[in-house]
């Protein structure tokens, strides 16, 4: 309860000083919302007219605190360049994002997790050198590069799906699962590497503790070992880092959005941003705000149940 | 142990079909149960979905999906938009009492017929029977002096168009509209091409209705723009019936799309990304109809210098940077004219200050500058063809020992401070005339213009504006503009370089791209061969 309790302070806590900062990063960097609005047909009649439509006119802490209070109150404004309700705007994107992580994040799991184990026992073997060679690829390869390669071959070569037309989830859900399926994939491949690579790392250093040495020497096998006791115990790393990851992944959904031609929440942070759209901005940086501390949160949780130790140490 | 993981993953995926639910339902008009339920078994599906090939691309006999790189981001309100992306595709669904056709001539649209008092002071519009609306209302006297009085200024505000504020009078009576002019303006009907819509109507911001031959069925965000074909066009009906708009901001993605046969058309492309395109695809060369220029802020030094200015003109090799940045396409310019508008472009402004670096740096040390001297070029970096230029700029610029720093800016910070607030030295970017008029082309390097970004302050060419302005004879008017554009280039305003050219893809089998004077798409012209 006190754990929840100070998690919802946290959340709250990070929440509005991200927004606070997103206000005023846009009151210092150059470029005004109504002149953006207007562009070459700027006149400075129509650019007041516009400011005051927008209350732009209103001293900064008034706009940040009209702002806050319309936030705790569910409403989070209207869009200054589409006219139309922020949620209505962003909630598609939210989900269509949610998605493309959703499944990226299933993908690291399912393949990255087993294959750190499976790879402990390939220790100084000449097949380690080509996995460390073939990790570091992984690694190293951009997402955009990736992405233009898989839409290359499954997109327009296999049909598989079709860059360039994005299905409506609602209308053609298996259609746009296709399509984000692989931009999915292009997210996950380098952070699978990571995963693996410090999953490996983590059983290696757990094998040469005393207590597998112990069991060994008792008599239990390597296999049992490694599955009944290392295992549990090299979880607890890795869920902080994948807590990491599936707040990084959003970041990384940007560029793979923009490849595929996927409309979520990366691309229209880019774009309001360019144009100035206030309310659109501090929405979806409010929630990637809350999804980066979900994502801590969860993996506290689930570590937890894995290492009850955790949860005293917590509580103190 | 497996069951601990299980469960991790588990409450991960809940959480996220909690998330995306939430999502669906707050929205109100999606379904939400199937997303929030299928959370965590989606992913099987998700990984065996790759497998199965899908049919074909099949074949739309009545659709036609455009790929475009600007979103519709703005309010649709005809009056209001001001992007000219937006202007382009809305170009379908509005209509004015005039409207234009490709060859630059006004043809009655919405009115059927005009007629003009010989002192030039009054026009009678005679209105189309059974014109209507995409809400299916027909077009009456009031909708028609809504439109003009919403633009003109007739209820006291500030005109939406300050030119419009010279109509002084408008009265509707049955089918016909007299609108009388407070003094003679030969553009009249150029501005009165503004869309029609009708009055008392208040949510034309993102559900624009208007008279076109195409309505408005849908915008999402980022993602596309849908527009259906008006089954009570007042003219030939379009060809095709369902026209999507694809937005990328990423010209590859579009690339990607055409390949993939998700595009069947996109426009502005430059010759290396059509060269991408394989046999599929016809690509029909037009102009943007633009004026491409490095703007030089005439205030500041050492631009306040005509000499200065005349020795840029000399050192810049317009058909050198044609030939590097554009592969040879494009026209190159000589003053703020472009050859669409045959009947003021001057072709032999042109080569008015042929490339020739020792004539300019004579010039520079005439003016003081023997050894050259640094500026800076801003340009907006989201737009990759002005960039490419001023690269070549700074290149050839170095010859006469003129240093030229690229500043890249983001368009909206180009837009607040060199559009808006002048501080700048130089930059480049495209001037356009979106009805057709010179004057509008012109008007804007009047001394005390709002819009003289480049600060141009000639006493002379005021007076050259104001009598072209004044003058009701359409001959002697064109003299007046010619004049005005001898002057500019005389004086080197800017250093004018081209009207660039642009490039279409159109996927065989489609006909009727239609280029206009001005940046927009004619879909109604668009048909799929037999």
């Amino acid at each position: 309860m006190k754990y929840a309790a100070k998690r919802i302070l946290l959340l709250l806590i990070t929440m509005i000083l991200v927004s606070f900062l997103a206000f005023l990063a846009f009151e210092i960097v150059a470029g005004d919302p109504a002149q953006t609005m207007l562009g070459t047909e700027a006149t400075p009649e129509r650019l007041e007219a516009v400011r005051q439509e927008l209350g732009l006119d209103r001293p900064f802490i008034v706009r940040y605190f009209s702002w806050l209070t319309g936030f705790f109150s569910g409403n989070l404004g209207v869009s200054y360049n589409y006219k139309q309700p922020v949620w209505q705007l962003i909630a598609p994107k939210v989900e269509n994002t949610l998605w493309v992580c959703f499944i990226s994040f299933i993908l690291i799991c399912i393949i990255s997790i087993p294959l750190g184990i499976w790879s402990y026992n390939w220790t100084n073997k000449i097949w380690d050198f080509f996995r460390t060679a073939f990790n570091q690829l992984c690694m190293a390869v951009p997402p955009f590069f990736t992405g233009i390669l898989l839409s290359w071959v499954f997109g327009i070569v296999l049909k598989f799906f079709m860059p360039g037309r994005f299905p409506d989830l609602h209308k053609d859900f298996a259609g746009a699962l296709r399509h984000m399926f692989f931009a999915a994939v292009c997210l996950s491949i380098p952070r699978i590497a990571m995963t693996i690579r410090m999953m490996r790392s983590t059983v290696i250093g757990e094998m040469e503790k005393a207590y597998v040495r112990t069991a060994i020497s008792r008599g239990n096998d390597r296999k049992g070992v490694l599955v009944g006791h290392v295992l549990k115990n090299s979880l607890v790393p890795v869920v902080t880092f994948l807590g990491q990851t599936m707040a990084e992944i959003i970041g990384g959904s940007i560029v793979v959005e923009q490849v595929f031609g996927i409309p979520g929440l990366g691309r229209f942070l880019v774009a309001s941003i360019s144009n100035r759209d206030y309310p659109v901005v501090q929405a979806i940086v409010v929630i990637l705000a809350f999804w980066v501390v979900i994502a801590g949160t969860v993996a506290d949780l689930v570590n937890q149940a894995i290492d009850p130790r955790l949860r005293l140490g917590g509580s103190k | 142990m497996k069951r601990k993981i299980l469960a991790a993953v588990l409450v991960l995926g809940m959480t996220l079909g909690l998330i995306t639910g939430c999502a669906g339902t707050t929205s109100g008009s999606t379904s939400s149960g199937g997303t929030a339920d299928t959370g965590s078994t989606e992913k099987e599906e998700a990984a065996e979905e790759a497998a199965p090939a899908e049919e074909a691309a099949p074949v739309h006999a009545d659709e036609i999906n455009i790929g475009i790189a600007q979103d519709l981001d703005e309010s649709l309100d005809p009056h209001l938009a001001v992007a000219a992306g937006t202007k382009e595709v809305m170009f379908n669904v509005f209509e004015g009492l005039m409207k234009a056709t490709p060859e630059g001539d006004l043809i009655p649209a919405v009115a059927s017929d005009v007629t003009v008092s010989d002192d030039g002071l009054t026009y009678v519009f005679t209105l189309r029977p059974d014109v209507k609306f995409h809400n299916g209302d027909t077009v009456d006297v009031q909708d028609v002096l809504y439109s003009i009085g919403r633009n003109s200024g007739a209820d006291g505000s500030d005109p939406l168009i300050p030119a419009l504020s010279v109509i002084s009078d408008m009265q509707g009576e049955g089918d016909k509209v007299t609108i009388t002019l407070s003094e003679p303006m030969s553009e009249i009907l150029n501005y009165l091409t503004l869309a029609i819509i009708p009055a008392d109507y208040d949510k034309q911001d993102t559900e624009p209705v208007g008279t076109g031959p195409y309505k408005f069925v849908s915008r999402t965000a980022q993602d596309n723009f849908v527009l259906e074909r008006f089954d009570d066009y007042w003219g030939t009906p379009a060809s095709i019936g369902k026209v999507t708009f694809h937005i990328n901001e990423k010209v590859d993605g579009l690339i990607r799309g055409l390949q993939s046969g998700a595009l069947d058309l996109v426009a502005h492309m430059t010759s290396t990304q059509t060269a991408q395109l394989g046999d599929d695809f016809n690509i029909e060369q037009g102009s943007m109809n633009l004026v491409q220029a490095l703007y030089l802020n005439n205030k500041e030094k050492p631009f306040d210098d005509v000499r200065v200015r005349q020795a840029l003109s000399y050192a810049i090799d317009k058909q050198g940077i044609i030939d590097l940045a554009f592969d040879g396409y494009g026209i190159p310019l000589g003053t703020s004219m472009f050859p669409s508008f045959s009947k003021y472009y001057d072709e032999s402004l042109t080569d008015y200050y042929p490339h020739d670096t020792a004539k300019a740096k004579e010039l520079l040390k005439e003016a003081g500058y023997p050894d050259g001297f640094e500026m800076t070029i801003t340009v907006p970096s989201n737009y990759q063809p002005h960039v490419d230029t001023a690269q070549v700029i700074a290149e050839q610029l170095a010859e006469i020992g003129v240093k030229a720093t690229i500043v890249p800016v983001e368009w909206a910070t180009w837009l607040s401070d060199v559009y808006g607030d002048r501080k700048f030295q130089s930059t480049i970017t495209g001037l356009t005339s979106d009805n057709m008029t010179a004057r509008k082309l012109l008007e804007r390097f009047r001394s005390d213009a709002s819009n003289n970004f480049t600060n141009y302050n000639n006493p002379e060419y005021d007076e050259l504006l104001a009598k072209a302005l004044a003058s009701t004879d359409d001959a002697e008017q064109t003299e007046l503009y010619r004049a005005m554009e001898k002057h500019l280039t005389e004086n080197a305003a800017n250093v004018y370089i081209q009207d660039m050219a642009d490039l279409v893809a159109v996927r065989k089998g489609l006909e009727g791209l239609t280029f206009y004077p001005l940046y927009v798409l004619d879909v109604a012209a668009l048909h799929w061969a037999e």
